[in-house]
């Protein structure tokens, strides 16, 4: 530790140059945060391990095709399934085909929907309103406060898919992981549209254990193999990552993205140091013939290139703490605004910032460092300036 | 600086340093080249003693091996009881900062450091806590008479007055030995002559035993005693009188041009 205030000193020899060098450390670190947060909401699960118990039934060939309602009832006599529910994407205009204004709409049974999808929670309103009335619907925390919705306020939906307008009420603001969506009674489709009726997007299936789990989905297309049509059945985590896998290799792109930012930053810091240590041969040698172990020397220069990533990288993770509501804001307002509202600040993307200003520091500074211990003392002093 | 002179007087009179058949060779690609030769002298503690010789003499060598920064090829070095030549780096690296000041021509003072901070780095090897580090560097910088400057960066200083931080330096762990490589070699006659003088007064005053590498005539005339090299080899080792060294120096000197 007394040697720390020398190795401030030498850090910001060169004023110029630390900050330039902290400047590209910052940048990328903030770089860095956006991407691995980019990452991490793409492959966390949004239900944080409750989703584990559900699963998703479709139609084998896309998603756009539909099943038959009366599946359920078979599906049910499979036993081990506590509760199954409608879940029919309806699509259509809120307002306009802004992006500002796209969020996901989807048409449930509530009483049973509010049984798979057990994590939602009411913060304002009740769920017996919700259930008791067709035209009522619920919406995600997130979604409300985007537009200033309040429990009772009237919305209409403009159908594309489903050409009918739904005039719903806000019984509901629920809380959840990425609570995003307005889910409102699949009957009021059903009874405007009765071609409609019978035919269904998905069934959302919440198993009773691990086990069924494990079963269900095999059985479950055994069942309808030979059907007209059959299904494919997943669980509520595979099926989310199937959209992720529809971007294309999108994590693949950012890992990679992420990697050469590293490297660069690696290259930038390492380059610093090593002219720093450049103009310090004969300074280094003057240590060494005071009695400076080479030891020391090492770890004096190896600090001062920590020190280097870590005032660089603390910054970019700072940048990025302060700048990410506005970030956040901004994503809202696009088309992601679904995938923007299950964003938040990862405690493990900051720890791996950190991480990544650690490695870089340590990296960038032992080549410099082992050289400048290593080399002789009277070659030092030869040196000039 | 009184513990400085309490230990020094306990120890004067005897040998500080004694080197032994010292041979120094270097390769260059195939060639070997000898820049020392079969060298053998003592010192006494004590003692003022100046290096003298033409470039390529092998004084600057000598002078890095009695310190300890340079190894021989053959020979041996004792200082005080310590066989320098056969200590490990990491031994030589902790009896230096203990037993040598180090005044190089060129001062080599920290940039970035005060001049308080320069001297306070060989104490930074110590066990000493910052107070006494504080007092002790104050101290060093108060024998140069830069007590007042010690805020002062290298940069705000002139050449004489570097040297003398550089000189507070090498005097601030109290070792019993300096060795001094062209001290004044940078400095105008002016600023030669204050260092000359703070050397002498290190050697009288505070006992300090000094080897000194210089070319020049003046600077050597302050030396107890002259060692003359040339090629390698001891040519002339001559204990000089006050009021004679000069005329001595001044002959070496114009031997080796």
């Amino acid at each position: 530790m007394k040697y720390l205030p020398f190795v401030f000193k030498n850090l910001f020899r060169k004023k110029t140059r630390s900050l330039l060098t902290l400047g590209s450390i910052l940048l990328p670190l903030f770089v860095i945060c956006v991407m691995g947060t980019l990452l991490k909401t793409l492959s966390r699960d949004p239900s944080e391990g409750r989703g584990m118990y559900r699963l998703v039934v479709r139609h084998k060939v896309s998603l756009t095709n539909f099943i038959p309602e009366a599946y359920r009832e078979r599906i049910f006599q499979l036993g081990g399934i506590q509760e199954m529910s409608i879940w029919c994407w309806f699509g259509g205009k809120y307002v306009d085909y802004s992006a500002k204004n796209q969020f996901a709409r989807f048409g449930v049974e509530p009483e049973k929907f509010l049984k798979v999808f057990d994590e939602a929670r009411f913060i304002e309103g009740t769920a017996p309103d919700w259930i008791s009335d067709r035209a009522g619907a619920i919406v995600g925390d997130a979604l409300a406060k985007k537009y200033g919705w309040k429990v009772g306020q009237k919305i209409t939906l403009t159908g594309d898919i489903y050409p009918i307008t739904l005039d719903l009420t806000i019984r509901g603001i629920y809380t959840a992981e990425n609570a995003s969506a307005l889910f409102f009674n699949w009957t009021y489709v059903e009874e405007a549209l009765p071609r409609v009726k019978g035919r269904i997007g998905t069934f959302y299936v919440k198993a009773k254990s691990a086990a069924d789990v494990e079963r269900l989905p095999k059985q479950i297309d055994a069942l309808f193999e030979n059907a007209d049509p059959p299904t494919k059945t997943e669980t509520e985590k595979d099926f989310q990552n199937g959209f992720v896998s529809m971007l294309g290799n999108v994590k693949f792109m950012l890992t990679g993205i992420c990697t050469a930012i590293v490297f660069v930053i690696l290259l930038i810091a390492a380059n610093t140091m090593a002219m720093a240590a450049r103009e310090r041969v004969t300074e280094i040698a003057v240590l060494r013939t005071l009695g400076y172990q080479k030891s020391t020397i090492l770890g004096m220069i190896l600090g001062e290139s920590l020190l280097l990533a870590l005032f660089g990288g603390v910054a970019g993770l700072a940048f990025f703490v302060l700048t990410f509501p506005g970030f956040k804001a901004w994503l809202m307002n696009t088309p992601m605004a679904g995938f923007a509202a299950g964003i938040k600040l990862f405690p493990s993307v900051l720890a791996a910032g950190f991480g990544v200003a650690v490695f870089v520091g340590l990296v960038a500074g032992v080549v410099p460092a082992i050289r400048s211990a290593r080399r002789s003392i009277t070659d030092g002093l030869r040196q000039v300036g | 600086m009184s513990s400085v002179a309490s230990v020094i007087n306990s120890t004067t009179g005897t040998t500080l340093i004694r080197i032994d058949g010292l041979v120094k060779q270097y390769t260059r690609d195939t060639q070997v080249l000898t820049v020392l030769d079969n060298l053998s002298l003592t010192v006494d503690e004590g003692d003022f003693v100046a290096l003298m010789g033409p470039s390529g003499s092998g004084k600057t060598t000598l002078l890095n091996l009695i310190a300890g920064i340079d190894r021989p090829t053959s020979g041996t070095i004792l200082v005080g009881d310590q066989q320098v030549s056969s200590m490990s780096e990491a031994a030589l690296a902790k009896w230096r900062s203990a037993n040598v000041g180090f005044i190089f021509q060129l001062y080599n003072l920290v940039p970035v450091l005060t001049a308080f901070e320069n001297v306070e780095l060989p104490l930074l090897l110590t066990n000493l806590n910052r107070a006494r580090r504080r007092k002790q560097a104050e101290l060093a910088l108060s024998v140069v008479g830069l007590a007042d400057r010690m805020d002062h960066y290298p940069r705000q200083l002139s050449g004489g007055q570097e040297q003398r931080v550089a000189i507070a330096r090498a005097i601030a762990t109290d070792p019993k030995l300096l060795v001094a490589d062209e001290p004044t070699g940078d400095l105008d006659s002016k600023n030669g002559e204050e260092i000359l003088v703070l050397m002498e007064r290190l050697n009288s005053e505070f006992k300090k035993t000094i080897v000194m590498v210089t070319h020049d005539p003046k600077a050597a005339s302050r030396a107890h005693r002259l060692v003359h090299l040339d090629k390698g080899v001891l040519k002339e080792d001559v204990h000089a009188e006050k009021g004679k060294a000069v005329g001595m120096a001044a002959a070496i000197s114009a031997s080796s041009t």
